[in-house]
């Protein structure tokens, strides 16, 4: 097992936390971040972005916008 | 490149198409027990418009937030969804079972807003954003200690959601699109090049320059807030390592 070190590691983190990676890499990446504070703390920043921007951006259609799709929907299959 | 998104939709021949469809298919009356009569492989309008209720209208709030997030108002993204699903429903025959339904439903919406919304709302950055070289707009790479950086991810932790939601309106339209598709959605860089009709390049060109920008806006509004950020990302202009 050998380190694929921080510019590797750091070039190849947003694929990283996306799941973007071939599985030789996401192996590479995962064994360099346990050892290595410095990336570990920047990935640590790139999860919490993501998981921010999720909880941040949840929204509930308004019951309005049901309503009208549903009924748009009844209005195009009785046309015929 | 998947099948699911190669169903021919435009914003402009969905309505066409179900008039069409119409002319010119026998379809039967309308089935209250929707078990299709006689016909074994064409599904009638009725049982055709279950199947859409069970299977497409559980992404209304999703499809709906991002809209919010496209539009930035709620009025027109109402009106966005709306019109998506209309567009869907008026498709779904084409629509592959199986296939990745919420994709498809994205490549509808995504174009939707591209076609009609997007014209009237004069993004500044539009069409220049791709030409700016990945250096201009720096690395994406601290080149801080690792303790400053541990608080820069506990800044954004704490931040409220307004702030989150101002910042990813504040960044250009391409590279929001890109970020929101990836990490709200989780959608794969394919599926995010399929949606967007670009080359899985200029996805992760995008992404990584949106999610740099947003970076630096969310340690921003930190600072304003009092929180203690250090200037935690490399400063414009200068070269990454990429």
């Amino acid at each position: 097992m050998s380190d694929c070190g921080c510019e590797k590691a750091k070039s190849e983190l947003e694929e990283y936390l996306h799941q973007e990676l071939s599985a030789q890499d996401f192996q590479d990446i995962t064994e360099h971040l346990a050892g290595c504070d410095d990336c570990s703390t920047e990935h640590l920043v790139g999860i919490t972005l993501t998981e921010k921007m999720r909880k941040a951006c949840k929204e509930q259609a308004p019951a309005e916008l049901r309503e009208a799709v549903a009924l748009k929907l009844r209005s195009l299959t009785a046309q015929q | 490149m998947s099948m699911l998104l190669e169903a021919p939709m435009t914003s402009h021949d969905a309505g066409l198409g179900w008039a069409a469809m119409n002319d010119t298919t026998a379809v039967p009356v309308e089935d209250p027990r929707g078990d299709g009569g006689e016909r074994e492989t064409e599904l009638d309008d009725a049982t055709l418009r279950r199947l859409f209720e069970e299977q497409a209208l559980p992404f209304m709030d999703q499809l709906y937030a991002a809209g919010m997030r496209m539009t930035r108002n709620p009025a027109d993204a109402a009106d966005l969804v709306q019109e998506t699903f209309v567009k869907a429903f008026t498709a779904f025959r084409q629509f592959q079972q199986g296939t990745n339904l919420k994709a498809w439903l994205y490549r509808i919406l995504t174009n939707t807003f591209i076609n009609s919304y997007r014209k009237k709302q004069r993004d500044p950055y539009q069409g220049t954003i791709d030409e700016l070289e990945d250096w201009q707009l720096g690395g994406a790479e601290s080149a801080t200690a690792s303790t400053s950086r541990s608080a820069e991810a506990e800044a954004i932790d704490h931040l409220p959601d307004s702030s989150v939601k101002d910042a990813l309106q504040s960044i250009p339209e391409d590279f929001r699109l890109a970020v929101y598709l990836a990490d709200v959605e989780g959608f794969a860089y394919q599926e995010i090049a399929d949606i967007m009709k670009t080359p899985v390049g200029t996805v992760m060109s995008r992404l990584h320059r949106g999610r740099k920008l947003l970076r630096e806006r969310l340690a921003g509004y930190a600072r304003e807030r009092g929180i203690a950020v250090p200037e935690t990302t490399a400063p414009e202009k200068t070269g990454g390592k990429r």
